[in-house]
């Protein structure tokens, strides 16, 4: 370790006559530091003066061979301190701000005095030397600034109400001062010693004060102050052979939402949550400091209150619920809602019998008993939206829409995807709708369900009310009136298929919520109700049924009559409302139900090798191209995960030629699967060919898609989301096709790489370079955590690949293949040696598409350390690994270098045809950049080495002096910067009398 | 014919650096809010507005506008790279000239990001890239700032045709320094010697750092009107829009010349037209700012406006002819390299000092006598607008 040296540098130390001052005065002074010895000579709590203390130190430091002035100004004549060192020793690097006094004394007794003298020597003396330095430091781009802090202001300390004041007030001083003069080098610390000194004699006891040395603190204040040192704003405590750094520590706290009011009481509530520093930050910046609260303000709330926050609820999807019904269940809900009363009427044993002649035909409003019983069984297990703080003593029923989009079949495996959808603020009650989707087990969708609840109390936080779904009754006659009594036992019969809360079953609990007896199921009601119009509207066929939504009004008793009115409307809707006939009272009101015109068709199967969606399993056999893309992406997203999240929405492929359909659901599984499933937000429709090309990078999709080869349709800016398709390593996909396909692109010849290390390096020059360039990695490790990436080089003619590792340390470069590279470049094995010469511009290679870069193409540009490497060193490294340079070294092959060549040929020219050289018009000089260096001056004498005086300097690289040589024309090298000119231009222009010097 | 166009009121921000800077619209509406109080016009009486910036999503015109009145006005947002500011001038001049409108406000602002230009949009066409491929055949492409190199390359062309030493180019960055340590608009206020110009970093030869203009943010503004206007308003002597003329590339931009790929001839031409129209030449001119991004565009567009001859720009400036005591000011403002290029708003401040020096109002920097002022404003990609105002 070799010595820190303060050589050249001079320091102001003020408060230097005693204790801590003098300690850092007699260090720096003994490693060469002139130093300015600032002592007023007063008495440690501010009072006298006296020129003695600063003399006696100044004397040490002379005495000790150092150099040093004294100086007497209080710190509250900073400007005068600062003179003394630009008088003295003409400038000033290092500013140790110590001086200090006490005026310790309870507050109670403190007087405004005591507290303004603290203040005028620590904080407003700090002020005045640092601002009399500070500029001189910013011009000089160097400064070193030392505050003295104490840990009485960082903690407190009884007594001490002013010192703590001044000594904190100086921590944050110091932390401005450090980002203000970040850039001109001028460095900024502070530090909270604990010494015995005069201040602190009379507050420690002895023999802790003979621990105390000062000598254990200004070891960390002079390096601080050293050039070598870069810490700035840092916050130090020192003394007693222990050194610490302080920083501050943030709660990762309580983030209350923007826009609701704020409460005391929810102050007193989060107390506890505000002070956990369980999970803690460390801010270092005002920015880090504002980051939280600018995340917060910029999510404003939509309200809610204490039993719903619309901000955690609203948009909630839940995880995906799969049931599945048989031909019983069917049945047996047909039941439940009254079909089949009557065992002659064949007009519904379709709905109740697996045997009629129409066929099974599943009444669509079971769909809504499934969902209701998903939602009524998520619930039971403990899985409710966020933000949801309510019992279910609060809810009821309040409305119900169901949408068909198909038939239902006899028997299903379902999947059903549920979300808060929407919520409204109706006033005293809230209502909550929960929208239901069920797919069928091809992810079709078969129907959506949504359950509005009106929670009671909820409301009132100023919300939006929602639409009104008001249905007005025609003032006529209904066109339609279907009565059916219901059975005293319906609800016992109902509730099997899945609702079964027991106010539908037992008296006792029915009787506790305020019933006579249980209810029937408000959903009972409906099945009653829509069946009734489906029978006046469509034949009793329910597969014409196309939605219905009903508005709940009054429990109906089992055994009651039902009275169905119906309203039929010219556009083949009806309105509809049902009365318990026996109370005449209104149960089921503001209905109203859509029909399709015909049956819908049943979706068109879904493609041949799709039983299963493609997945993560091992391939089994060779797969189509578009499945192994699709299996690739989903290994990809398994992998990686955060893809999906960012993405999050939904894809649907429509392929042609041949024809498929595939889902890449990036909303909710976060995987591609075959068929359609659910509403995409984009749709895509190409060829399976030009899909094929799209996905293994061959086609631009922006292309496909202005030359309308890809349409999209729905939410076209997600398409644009579809760019990690490019990140996707293609023996991914490869992976799936077997051998006999061809894989894409990156899968580089080479790929049996032996793997034992070091010795398995293949011959030619290619591998020499990355030989070096693996030398140069191990001596640099840093570069691992400054790249942090893999590269994989495809090279051509001949064909080989090598691998260059900053990813995982070591690191390193080696022959063979990586299937996680980062960033895959491909080029011919000349381009790369060209290129790892310095001779080729990577950016040119690029640009002129020798260099092909797939993958991550910023990467690629941290290459540049390439450039670094020094010649030398590859050429012992390679030497090393080949066992004394049997394999050809790339550049120092022996005989005359190309530049020694190309001046031995002019020589020669200019010997045979003097005037060539007077072409010139004034001598020029030639600057050989790299290789030997070779300089010569050719003018009308001819051509010699060395560097006579010319007007005109042309410097070029060896390369281009060959090119030069070899015919290439001279003002092209010149615009292409490869010939550089200083002076007069003019003689350059006759550069071309190298023309053929070379062959 | 049209009607006359005078210029009644100008002001500009104190340009600044990426992050030191205010956001656009308090910049662009302090700028128009000067303009206004300049021209002593209500802005009640604003019937349309121009507002020119480069960086920053649709409708920053209205936002900053609405900071100066809610008028329900039309506010048109201009983007045209470098000469966004001379577009929307352009755009305004042909308003009121065309009969349109009475007066109107024209403002140019930008709050630019730290470090070279760049492309904000990757997944499309780049507008440049007939520009870059012209580039490419003639010099290749490396890693230095596109502009730098397309610029740096026409200095490259010009040092090969007229043997120009590398020093003439430092030398325009001088005498930008000289001029704007008077100037206390101007970001850099510090002179800096041909030694030191030459001694900074090399960005693309023959271009050091010292001779490439910096990222600013900055904002600038004018209110324009017509002759029936001002009478009525009682505004008298108001400096006025002699002729003004655009263009955008020609063929020649995409052959083989850097030279003209930068400009050159969208320049001379729009000159040309600007003289005709004026029936006033470059010999009476008096004062000029021009569109120097870089030191190698200010040697050229001297010839491209006739200031010297084609080859004689190295003459013409050691001679001392491009400054004070010279043949014509050029940049008395320190131009784009000392004032500082805020995109948007640099065609606007051009205008204001042309304004202020015609009115005699530009302090230490005042041409003496100046009656005739040139502006010439250049976009890469491209569109250059010359201005050439006189005053009553």
């Amino acid at each position: 370790m070799s010595e820190l040296r303060f050589d050249g540098r001079v320091a102001i130390v003020t408060g230097a006559g005693n204790g801590l001052g003098r300690s850092h005065a007699l260090l720096l002074a003994s490693r060469g530091c002139k130093v300015v010895v600032n002592d007023l000579g007063g008495g440690h709590t501010g009072g006298g003066k006296s020129s003695e203390a600063a003399d006696r130190v100044v004397a040490e430091i002379k005495a000790a061979g150092g150099d040093a002035v004294a100086n007497y100004d209080s710190v509250e004549d900073g400007a005068s301190i600062v003179k003394s060192a630009t008088d003295a020793f003409g400038r000033l690097d290092i500013v140790i701000n110590n001086a200090g006094i006490l005026r310790d004394v309870s507050f109670q007794k403190m007087s405004e005095q005591d507290w303004e003298l603290i203040y005028r020597v620590h904080v407003l003396g700090a002020f005045r030397v640092s601002h009399a330095a500070w500029n001189l430091m910013r011009e000089q781009g160097y400064g070193r600034i030392i505050m003295t802090a104490s840990a009485a202001g960082i903690y407190g300390n009884f007594g001490q109400a002013n010192y703590s004041m001044a000594k904190l007030g100086v921590v944050g001083f110091a932390s401005t001062l450090a980002i203000e003069g970040a850039k001109k080098n001028v460095r900024v610390n502070t530090v909270a010693p604990i010494a015995g000194s005069r201040m602190t004699e009379t507050v420690l006891p002895k023999n802790l004060l003979d621990a105390l040395k000062p000598e254990y603190v200004s070891p960390l204040v002079a390096y601080l102050c050293h050039e070598s040192c870069e810490e700035t704003g840092g916050l130090f405590e020192v003394g007693g052979g222990v050194m610490n750094k302080l920083r501050w520590e943030r709660t990762a706290g309580k983030n209350f939402p923007v826009g609701k009011p704020l409460s005391i009481e929810q102050v007193q509530a989060s107390f506890k949550q505000i002070g956990d520093f369980s999970k803690s930050t460390h801010p270092t910046t005002i920015q880090d400091s504002l980051e939280s609260v600018l995340d917060n303000v910029n999510k404003p709330s939509k309200g809610g209150n204490e039993f719903i926050d619309v901000d955690a609820a609203l948009g909630y999807e839940f995880p995906p619920r799969h049931s599945e019904y048989s031909q019983r269940d069917v049945s047996l809900y047909a039941l439940g809602v009254g079909a089949g009363r009557d065992p002659m009427d064949t007009k519904d044993l379709p709905l109740v019998y697996e045997g009629a002649s129409e066929g099974f035909r599943p009444l669509p409003t079971m769909t809504a008993a499934i969902a209701v019983g998903e939602i009524m069984k998520a619930a039971m297990e403990g899985m409710q939206a966020p933000g949801m703080n309510y019992g279910l003593d609060r809810i009821l029923h309040g409305e119900q829409y169901t949408k068909v989009l198909r038939p239902l079949p006899p028997s299903a495996k379902l999947e059903h995807r549920a979300k808060v959808k929407d919520i409204w603020d109706k006033g005293k009650g809230a209502v909550v709708v929960t929208e239901l989707k069920t797919y069928d087990q091809k992810g079709t969708l078969l129907a959506v369900n949504e359950v509005s609840t009106f929670v009671r109390g909820a409301g009132g936080w100023g919300g939006e009310r929602g639409p009104n779904t008001d249905v007005a009754i025609p003032e006529r006659a209904p066109d339609a009136v279907i009565e059916e009594k219901t059975d005293p036992g319906q609800a016992l019969l109902y509730r099997l298929s899945g609702d079964i809360n027991p106010l539908h079953a037992d008296p006792e609990f029915a009787q506790n919520f305020g019933f006579k007896q249980p209810i029937l199921h408000g959903l009972c009601t409906f099945g009653f109700a829509t069946r009734h119009v489906v029978k006046a509207m469509a034949n009793n066929d329910p597969r014409l049924l196309s939605s219905v939504r009903v508005r709940f009004a009054d429990p109906v008793i089992p055994g009651e009559t039902l009275v169905t009115e119906i309203w039929k409307n010219a556009d083949g809707t009806a309105v509809f409302r049902v009365k318990a006939k026996e109370r005449d009272k209104v149960v089921l009101t503001n209905a109203v139900a859509e029909f399709h015109k015909e049956v819908p068709k049943d979706e068109q199967p879904a493609p041949a090798a799709t039983q299963a969606a493609p997945s993560a399993a091992a391939p089994s056999g060779p797969m189509r191209p578009t499945e192994a893309i699709f299996a690739g992406i989903n290994d990809y997203l398994a992998e990686n995960p955060d893809v999906a999240k960012k993405v999050g929405k939904s894809f649907l492929f429509k392929l042609t030629g041949p024809d498929s359909v595939w889902t890449m659901d990036l909303k909710s599984e976060g995987k591609c699967s075959a068929g359609a499933k659910g509403a995409a937000d984009c749709t895509l429709e190409l060829t399976d060919d030009d899909w094929v090309a799209m996905a293994s990078g061959k086609a631009d999709p922006m292309q496909l898609y202005t030359t309308k080869k890809l349409k999209i349709s729905g939410d076209i800016m997600a398409s644009q989301k579809l760019n990690f398709l490019k990140k996707i390593d293609p023996s991914k996909v490869a992976k799936y096709l077997g051998g006999s396909a061809s894989a894409p692109a990156a899968t580089p010849a080479a790929t049996s790489a032996p793997t034992t290390g070091g010795s398995s390096w293949p011959s030619g020059l290619a591998a020499d370079v990355f030989i070096g360039i693996d030398d140069y990695i191990s001596k640099h490790p840093e570069l691992v955590g400054k790249v942090g990436k893999k590269f994989l080089f495809a090279l051509t003619g001949p064909d080989a690949s090598f691998v260059i590792d900053l990813k995982t340390a070591p690191g390193g470069a080696s022959v063979g293949v990586a299937s996680d590279a980062d960033c895959t470049l491909t080029m011919s094995t000349d381009d790369w040696l060209a290129m790892a010469s310095g001779k080729a511009d990577p950016m040119q290679l690029f640009t002129t598409q020798k260099l092909k870069i797939s993958g991550d193409l910023m990467a690629s540009q941290k290459l540049n350390f390439l450039k670094k490497i020094d010649q030398a060193a590859a050429m012992e490294a390679i030497a090393r690994v080949r066992g004394g340079g049997a394999s050809a070294a790339p550049a120092a092959s022996a005989g005359p270098s190309p530049s020694s060549k190309v001046l031995d040929a002019l020589v020669a020219r200019l010997t045979q045809n003097p005037a060539l050289g007077a072409e010139l018009g004034a001598p020029v000089l030639v600057k050989v950049t790299d290789g030997e260096k070779l300089s010569f001056v050719v003018d009308d004498k001819g051509a010699h080495k060395g560097e006579g005086s010319a007007k005109t300097t042309v410097s070029l690289s060896e390369e281009a002096l060959v090119e030069l040589a070899k015919g290439s024309d001279v003002k092209s090298l010149f615009q292409h910067g490869q010939i550089r000119v200083d002076g007069d231009v003019g003689p350059a222009h006759k550069l071309g009398i190298f023309k053929g010097l070379l062959a | 014919m049209g009607r006359r166009v005078n210029v009644i009121g100008v002001g500009m921000t104190k340009f600044a650096k990426p992050g030191a800077s205010p956001d656009y619209h308090e910049m662009a509406s302090e700028a128009a809010k000067l303009a206004l109080a300049d021209s002593g016009v209500d802005y009640g009486d604003i019937e349309q507005a121009y507002a020119g910036y480069v960086f920053g999503d649709s409708t920053c015109g209205q936002r900053a506008v609405y900071e100066v009145g809610l008028t329900g006005i039309p506010v048109f947002n201009v983007n045209n790279n470098c000469s966004t500011g001379s577009t929307a001038l352009y755009l305004a001049r042909q308003a009121i000239e065309g009969g349109m409108a009475e007066c109107v406000l024209v403002l140019g602002f930008e709050k630019m990001e730290k470090g070279a230009l760049s492309l904000k949009y990757t997944d499309r066409a780049n507008p440049l890239d007939q520009h870059v491929g012209t580039m490419n055949r003639a010099q290749g492409v490396n890693s230095a700032p596109f502009a730098a190199q397309m610029f740096g390359g026409a200095g490259r062309e010009y040092r090969w045709r007229y043997n120009t030493k590398r020093e003439t180019f430092a030398k325009v960055s001088e005498k930008a320094r000289a001029h704007a340590a008077n100037n206390p608009f101007a970001l850099f206020n510090n002179r800096l010697s041909v030694e030191e110009i030459m001694a900074s970093e090399e960005v693309f030869d023959p271009l050091t750092r010292y001779q490439c203009c910096p990222p600013t943010c900055g904002a600038a503004a004018a209110v324009l009107c017509s002759d029936e206007y001002a009478k009525r308003k009682g505004i008298s002597n108001a400096v006025y829009i002699a002729a003004q003329s655009m263009t955008t590339d020609y063929k020649s931009s995409f052959e083989d010349s850097m030279i003209k790929m930068v400009g050159f001839d969208m320049a001379a031409s729009a000159a040309k037209k600007v003289y005709e129209k004026a029936g006033v030449g470059p010999e009476d001119v008096n004062v000029v700012e021009l569109h120097d991004c870089f030191t190698a565009n200010e040697i050229l567009t001297y010839e491209a406006l006739g200031l010297c001859k084609e080859g004689e720009a190295e003459k013409f400036i050691w001679e001392g002819a491009n400054t004070y005591g010279g043949k014509v000011v050029t940049n008395p403002s320190g131009g784009l390299l000392s004032k500082g290029h805020p995109l948007g708003a640099t065609g606007l401040a051009q205008c204001t000092e042309l304004v202020w020096q015609l009115r005699g109002t530009a302090d230490k920097r005042q041409v003496q006598g100046a009656k005739v002022a040139l502006q010439h404003n250049l976009g890469l990609g491209g569109a250059c607008v010359v201005t050439m105002y006189r005053r009553d």
